[in-house]
């Protein structure tokens, strides 16, 4: 998504030339120059995000009012009507729950496995034919730029509703994701590290085994299971478009203005992802 | 390490890999994918994809006054999430907060409302407040600062106090301290992040219209259920679009601010 300051300065820069005089005026000057060169660049870019910010407000008619009164609504609403969570419906939502931690859970596989293909292919250190790498890298970055949900509203009106459009969806959106972080991975990977294990006349996997996972192994654990953590939140609301897990409950408790059964189906997405966040934590700290 | 040790550790890794394999074959059986059920879905899969194209935008509907919309719903809730943000992080970092309790309440409602989808926020703030842009605007403010003032409060507390002690030690007034001591410090965490959350914010934008009529998802929705695939084709184009197009813009801007800043002290 951001490129390092590294790559940036590649580019030549066009250096304003040097003040080679050495009095203090001069440098004064200089240094009078160069400020107003940041100042202006500044002033640029505070203008465009200004006018953005001017011309939404106007075009969505937002009003301040609806600030105060809609923190004040929700508020009220929140003590109202969600207080207290309906503790009689939690074995309605424990079923669901599961559903969405196994889709999550088969989609960030399923994802990982078809990601590892791809980042080989990507990764420009790797060599394959660029008209290859360009396709996937084409394909990975429209699967990251379409959001989640989107690949469910596709899926379930393709596929039908339930769980496994939503495991589908999950496992497009986390190809976008950890293709691109895969393949970064093994654009970093050094080169001659892999040559000197090559050099002992080591075969093809125990290239791999000896100097390629080694280097992929940190970032390709770390990945799979921010990708797993992310997997959850989507998942769980993957559901209100029909793609199954706890969403589906929760829009129906809502739609049904059950909001004590909604606020218990909230709090229990809440503990789901803690509970799979400290889980993770977990495993990331001992596999690392 | 001693050998036993290195024995346990090994041990734990080969369980966890086991339990990873395990859990992912049962959860695949659990959703009941091993079935005939995927070669249907493939089956209907290919069925769609053959009628998806030429993806057509021929609707009276104005989809791209749709993802106008949704730009417009991620800036301002990007705006309103930056400013609240900015504000309770001040109660929320523990150097700064006027009693620690403050510190403490701040931080378990930053991630209480971090927890809840935004997806959630925006069904409630429907209910609360109506239809139009207005609960979409809230709902995205609302889940950028369950995001935001974790972060924010965090940077605030890595501040490094001597750096300060070195421009009071100047002569400087209060307001001079903040401006020329803890703003250049925090600044550029602050920015990075605030641009990074406008890149998250213009993803929900575009969905989050699934729940409340309005903005580009509502479009998706309504052609999906319409079952008019090549019209979702073309809303998927079309958000697509908006989301890279939204992206290059803050990187091009970004990497400008870097260009210029190197040239200014080169």
């Amino acid at each position: 998504m951001s490129r390092s300051v590294e790559g940036t300065l590649e580019q030549p820069l066009e250096l304003p030339p040097r003040t080679e005089n050495k009095d203090l005026l001069g440098l004064y000057k200089d240094w009078q120059r160069r400020k107003k060169m940041v100042r202006k660049n500044r002033a640029w870019i505070l203008g465009i995000i200004f006018l953005a910010v001017v011309w939404s407000w106007y075009a969505t008619e937002f009003t301040l009012l609806y600030l105060i009164s809609g923190a004040g609504n929700i508020a009220a609403f929140i003590a109202t009507d969600l207080f207290p969570p309906d503790l009689s419906s939690i074995p309605m939502f424990i079923g669901p729950a599961l559903e969405t931690l196994y889709m999550s859970y088969a989609g960030m596989v399923i994802s990982v496995a078809i990601s590892l293909i791809l980042a080989f292919l990507i990764a420009r250190n790797m060599k394959f034919h660029p008209i290859i790498s360009f396709i996937c890298r084409s394909i990975v970055t429209f699967l990251r730029a379409v959001p989640a949900l989107v690949w469910g509203i596709i899926l379930v009106s393709a596929i039908g509703l339930g769980p496994f459009a939503g495991m589908v969806a999950v496992a497009l959106s986390g190809v976008g994701i950890l293709g691109k972080a895969f393949s970064d991975i093994v654009e970093e990977i050094d080169m001659d590290q892999v040559g000197a294990v090559k050099a002992t006349g080591a075969n093809w996997f125990q290239v791999v085994g000896q100097s390629v996972w080694p280097q992929f192994k940190s970032g390709f654990v770390g990945w799979s299971l921010y990708k797993l953590d992310l997997n959850i939140r989507e998942a769980a609301v993957l559901g209100m478009v029909g793609a199954g897990g706890i969403g589906i409950v929760l829009e129906r408790s809502i739609s049904l203005f059950q909001y004590q059964e909604a606020a218990m189906g909230i709090l229990m997405i809440f503990a789901l992802i803690l509970l799979v966040e400290f889980t993770t934590a977990k495993i990331r700290e001992r596999i690392l | 390490m001693s050998e036993m040790k290195q024995e346990k550790n090994r041990t734990t890794k080969n369980l966890i890999i086991t339990v990873a394999a395990v859990f992912f074959f049962f959860s695949l059986f659990q959703l009941d994918v091993i079935s005939e059920t995927f070669l249907a879905s493939f089956d209907g899969l290919l069925g769609i994809t053959s009628t998806m194209f030429p993806p057509t935008l021929d609707e009276p509907i104005d989809i791209f006054g749709a993802a106008v919309e949704s730009l417009q719903v991620a800036i301002m809730g990007t705006v309103f999430g930056i400013l609240f943000s900015i504000l309770l992080a001040a109660f929320a970092a523990r150097n700064l907060a006027p009693h620690w309790s403050i510190s403490y309440a701040v931080k378990t409602f930053a991630a209480f409302v971090r927890a809840v989808p935004a997806l959630i926020w925006a069904l409630l703030f429907i209910v609360a407040v109506g239809l139009g842009p207005t609960p979409r605007i809230l709902a995205l403010a609302v889940n950028s600062i369950g995001m935001l003032v974790k972060i924010y409060a965090e940077s605030i507390e890595e501040i490094d106090e001597s750096v300060l002690d070195a421009v009071k030690a100047t002569g400087a007034s209060k307001f001079q301290v903040i401006m020329q001591g803890v703003v250049p410090m925090l600044l550029s965490t602050f920015i990075s992040w605030s641009v990074f959350r406008f890149d998250i914010n213009i993803r929900y934008a575009a969905v989050l219209g699934v729940v409340g009529a309005g903005g580009i998802g509502w479009e998706l929705v309504r052609a999906s259920r319409m079952l008019a695939y090549d019209q979702m084709l073309a809303i998927t184009l079309v958000i697509f679009g908006m989301i890279l197009a939204v992206e290059m813009l803050t990187r091009f801007m970004k990497d400008r601010v870097i260009q210029v800043n190197a040239k200014a002290s080169s």
